[in-house]
């Protein structure tokens, strides 16, 4: 219910009778509901004042910023209301170990095969895809001998590669896939699993920031500085879950084409028009919702994302065994 | 639950009314709101509203509980004010 928001222009937001309004080039001023927004991400030039950003935070709105190509630059995030030294504790003694530290890494990788093998059955044609999937659920048996880190992301990057080469027989309409390639992105797919990332990383931190958990501290990546590594662990569960049926749903349905790209000297990048597109379709998916199992009520994808917050807090605190989630349907 | 407000209070207080609904929903037309909202908030706001307001004032509220249940059918120009991108 509660909405994120995207400024694609350039203007002015400002805060005006307690709430939110946001004036563009033309001087067209239009108000935004405080109560029914929950996250703002700026794509374009916008103007802003301290006493906005007081509003925000009195109402636990969160802002994120985007550079010119669309990547994630930081957030303003209200002073964290949620926090718990106990948890932070539990949580680094779970990295510490390195038996627990491997327990929820493997949960990770296995849960993002699940999906990655969920989409190959969902989009591919049944006589060519099988082999995949029996090389995919190979790789992932290995993951139970793996006694390190880095084997489990030898694993993983295996995975991804032999599901990355399943995507010719995914993609219609004449897209072809060829390598991952970023920084940058060397073709339309690429950009947009990129693009998609980052947007799930911050769908991903802004979850996690309404939660105890600190984001600094992960398990499957390494907890190092300048980043916020758990959002990479949490991502891996719905990158395929969310970004890339969104990404194929994009392209089968031809709600995306060649035009929607901008190229540059080889580097490719979504134009405005198709970063709307996707966005618009990122939004939906995630106000989308689906009866949950456990709880026996309709949450949204985005909830999910919190719900696997809650879900490692429960196992580190030693109160059920995490157990990733796993699409069923 | 999708909620329709519509008032008519004094003219010295439709300004305050609307500003303070501002807040909670979208504009849709002179004194008109309309909008998704939770129940907590919505008691909130009717709250906040009875502050601003005196008996002589009217305030209706339309509740439908399923927001898919409703259908808003738009005759002339369409100011589509819940919108994803500015």
């Amino acid at each position: 219910m509660k909405r994120d928001v995207f400024m694609m222009s350039g203007g002015r937001l400002k805060r005006k009778d307690n709430t939110l309004y946001f004036v563009n080039e033309e001087g067209l001023s239009r108000p935004l509901p405080i109560e029914q927004t929950d996250n703002i991400h700026i794509f374009g030039q916008v103007d802003m004042n301290s006493s906005m950003l007081h509003l925000l935070s009195s109402h636990g709105v969160q802002l994120h910023l985007y550079n010119y190509y669309g990547f994630y630059d930081g957030s303003f995030v209200p002073r964290k209301k949620q926090v718990s030294g106990f948890t932070v504790v539990q949580q680094s003694s779970h990295v510490w170990d390195n038996e627990k530290r491997m327990y929820i890494a493997r949960q990770f990788i296995q849960s993002a095969v699940h999906h990655m093998q969920r989409n190959i059955r969902k989009y591919g044609a049944e006589e060519e895809v099988s082999s995949y999937i029996g090389t995919l659920s190979a790789h992932a048996a290995l993951l139970d001998e793996a006694r390190s880190i880095p084997q489990l992301m030898g694993i993983e990057g295996q995975c991804r590669q032999v599901y990355y080469g399943s995507f010719n027989c995914m993609l219609k309409g004449g897209w072809k896939w060829e390598y991952r390639s970023k920084r940058p992105p060397h073709d339309p797919i690429n950009a947009m699993i990129s693009f998609g990332n980052s947007i799930m990383y911050t769908a991903v931190l802004s979850e996690i920031y309404k939660t105890v958990l600190d984001p600094t501290i992960s398990f499957l990546h390494e907890s190092s500085s300048k980043r916020y590594s758990l959002c990479l662990d949490i991502a891996e569960i719905f990158k395929p879950l969310i970004t890339d049926s969104i990404i194929f749903n994009l392209i089968n349905n031809r709600r995306i084409q060649e035009k929607h790209f901008d190229q540059e000297d080889g580097l490719v990048y979504l134009s405005d028009e198709g970063r709307k597109r996707f966005l618009a379709a990122f939004d939906e998916k995630m106000k989308s919702t689906f009866k949950h199992r456990q709880l026996k009520r309709n949450v949204s994808y985005r909830y999910l994302i919190r719900l696997e917050a809650y879900k490692l807090i429960k196992h580190m605190i030693g109160d059920t065994v995490y157990k990733p989630f796993k699409a069923w349907w | 639950m999708f909620v329709i407000i519509t008032y008519d209070v004094g003219e010295k207080r439709v300004g305050k009314v609307c500003k303070k609904l501002r807040e909670y929903l979208d504009w849709t037309q002179n004194s008109v709101f309309e909008g998704e909202i939770t129940k907590g908030k919505l008691t909130r706001c009717l709250a906040e509203l009875k502050k601003l307001t005196t008996d002589d004032d009217s305030i209706y509220i339309y509740k439908v509980e399923n927001p898919k249940a409703i259908e808003k059918i738009v005759y002339g120009k369409d100011r589509s004010f819940e919108q994803l991108f500015f």
